[in-house]
């Protein structure tokens, strides 16, 4: 599996349809990503990452063009299947948190653990490692409310740790945060990367997308540039 | 079980709002569980109250309001006319009642003398010596039967009273026995006086001329009661010589019927407005959980995000209308079962004398039907509605 590309795209285009109209948004999109990089993905608004990310994501499906995940020819599955996808081989985490709010830190990251059917203890006991991970092992019983953005941002990234996924996705994570929290944010995604972490990150900030060791540059639904970030 | 425990917080977070919404459940729940132990125990009174009176007997009296009342008038010799005649009948006795003036040792009290036969129409056992017999009946002795009620005022000194006299105006009877108390209550027909005494005894001491106040027969087979009524009924027509003479009779299958009727009308109704509240409380939830979806789109996009199948959304949220679905119900229930209870001790109870045992079972199982189709008719449609959710759209939605 590891001599495998974590991800591969290949002619990938994706056309909405809305009613008689249609909206070609991607043209034909053909990157792969190895084991263990740490790729950022910019462009202007709308030139197609959300798009882009929803499809790697297995949130959505191409309308042509072969994804391949880890292994997995995700092209086709259907909605089960990709979430059992989902739930195994991807981690999100959004601009916006989105942690179930009057639910505490450890049941936030857990919660992926539940749908996978694991038992109980055996949940509480991963979460806390994970949440130890990122430096919140002490704010394990505290519900989002009573957590700062930095401090929720980083629950969201343990519960996107949680299954040990092949990829982790974030878009835009940095987006609600102010210029230090955002900082401590890049330097969880870069010990995570240096742990070997394959990390997709979506973003309009040319500051962030400098964190990263390889940035694609989308226009118009096509992939303009592609290499290192230099940093 | 964390499907029940997010529920349970869900339903928390919002008490107002979940308490509101099961209030209709409640109301419905709780009438139909009240009119189920009212039902139980109002049958169970009926029965008790009438228990006194032997199942295979039945009472004709000629109908006051008529023209011809006094042509309409039972007569002593009728009673043998009949029961030579009408099939099924195994003994006939009049009716009647005598206010007298009694006397056992130093006690006086007035009480009512009525005539019985022999087997007895009363069926309350005995808890002093024997009852009438064919004997006393047909050598009209000067034996009696005391209610326990008699019994109690006459010999407040207690033991076997059998054996002693009592003397009711100028007449002597030797006690040979007593009655055990009949179940006393508003239902109670009182068919036989506080002292029973052989019919033919009766008649001797009390009846003056042929007529009687009416006649009690014990027939056969209780199940052909009503057409044997109707054949005492043709005779005494026949007798007494007019096509247009009205008797009236009374039986306790037809007593029980009667308060069965009113009571099947009275379910009806009760049903009704259950049936009707429960259609109401089921929109309701429906109306609730649909609002529920909504609001928790976005939560419900990052559940898929992160890999919930729609099979678990829609678990989910089919456990929350159930949560909320059976919390109604149990209150219900609760409710039904205190009202019925309450009921049940301070009218039925203390007015019957009949203790009928409360329908906990039934009452649960109602509950819990109600629970079980209210949730799956009004809280599949909003459980199937965020089970189906696109998770971009859902992610997206502010
Ligand atoms: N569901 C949709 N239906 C139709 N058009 C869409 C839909 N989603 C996105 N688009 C269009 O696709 C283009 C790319 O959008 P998006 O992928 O969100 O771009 P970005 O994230 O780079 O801003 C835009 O022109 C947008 O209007
Ligand atoms: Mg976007």
């Amino acid at each position: 599996m590891n001599n495998q590309n974590a991800i591969e795209l290949r002619d990938i285009k994706k056309t909405y349809k809305n009613g008689a109209l249609e909206v070609p948004v991607l043209h034909g999109i053909n990157a792969s990503v190895a084991h263990g990089e740490y790729v950022a993905i910019m462009g202007p608004s709308g030139s197609g990452k959300s798009t882009l990310m929803n499809l790697i994501g297995c949130l959505d499906r191409a309308t042509s063009g072969t994804y391949i995940l880890d292994g997995v020819d995700v092209s086709s599955l259907n909605d089960n299947e990709l979430a059992e996808i989902r739930l195994k081989k991807l981690g999100f985490v959004f601009q916006g948190f989105n942690l179930l709010a009057r639910t505490d830190a450890i049941k936030n990251v857990a919660l992926p653990l539940f749908y996978a059917g694991i038992p109980q203890r055996k949940r509480n006991d991963a979460a806390l490692a994970v949440l130890e991970q990122v430096g919140l092992a002490d704010r394990a019983k505290h519900k989002p409310n009573e957590l700062s953005g930095g401090q929720q941002q980083r629950v969201a990234i343990a519960r996107a740790l949680i299954n040990d996924p092949a990829v982790l996705l974030a878009d835009e994570p940095t987006g609600n945060l102010d210029t230090k929290t955002s900082d401590d944010i890049l330097a969880l995604f870069n010990k995570l990367y240096e742990n070997g972490r394959t990390i997709i990150m979506v973003t309009h900030d040319e500051e962030v997308a400098r964190h990263a060791k390889r940035i694609i540059r989308l226009r118009d639904g096509l992939i303009v540039s592609d290499g290192p970030s230099g940093a | 079980m964390m499907y029940f425990d997010e529920a349970l917080r869900v339903l928390l977070a919002n008490k107002l709002r979940s308490l509101l919404t099961i209030t209709g459940l409640i109301i419905g729940v709780g009438a139909v569980i009240a009119i189920q132990v009212l039902g139980a125990s109002m049958a169970g009174a009926v029965n008790g109250a009438l228990g006194a009176l032997a199942d295979n007997s039945f009472v004709i009296f000629p109908n006051s309001r008529q023209r011809d009342a006094s042509k309409a008038s039972i007569r002593l010799s009728d009673l043998a006319a009949i029961q030579q005649s009408v099939p099924g009948i195994l003994s006939a006795r009049p009716l009647g009642i005598s206010s007298q003036l009694v006397r056992a040792g130093h006690v006086l009290a007035r009480f009512s003398v009525s005539p019985e036969g022999a087997p007895p129409f009363s069926n309350l056992p005995i808890v002093y010596g024997r009852n009438l017999n064919a004997d006393d009946v047909a050598g009209a002795t000067n034996v009696c039967v005391l209610s326990n009620d008699a019994y109690l005022k006459l010999f407040p000194g207690g033991g076997d009273p059998t054996g002693q006299s009592l003397y009711a105006g100028s007449h002597r009877y030797v006690v040979i026995g007593v009655l055990a108390a009949p179940k006393r209550g508003f239902l109670n027909l009182q068919f036989s006086g506080a002292i029973t005494i052989p019919w033919t005894t009766f008649v001797h001491d009390y009846v003056v001329g042929q007529n009687i106040f009416g006649a009690g027969f014990l027939v056969a087979d209780a199940s052909r009661i009503p057409q044997t009524e109707i054949a005492v009924q043709n005779k005494l027509r026949d007798l007494h010589g007019g096509k247009d003479l009205q008797y009236q009779t009374a039986d306790k299958a037809k007593f029980t019927q009667g308060v069965g009727g009113i009571f099947n009308a009275l379910t009806l109704i009760v049903g009704l407005i259950g049936a009707v509240s429960l259609l109401v409380a089921g929109i309701g939830i429906m109306n609730i959980m649909l609002v529920s979806v909504a609001e928790r789109t976005r939560e419900i996009g990052v559940r898929k995000a992160i890999g919930a199948r729609g099979g678990q959304i829609l678990w989910q949220f089919f456990i929350e209308a159930l949560l909320l679905c059976s919390t109604g119900c149990a209150i219900g229930l609760a409710i039904g079962l205190g009202l019925g209870a309450f009921i049940n001790d301070v009218f039925i109870i203390k007015l019957t004398g009949t203790v009928v045992p409360i329908p906990w079972l039934q009452a649960t199982g109602i509950a819990i039907a109600f629970a079980v189709v209210v949730t799956l008719a009004f809280g599949t449609y909003p459980a199937y509605r965020a089970s189906s959710l696109d998770p971009i759209e859902a992610l997206r939605y502010e």
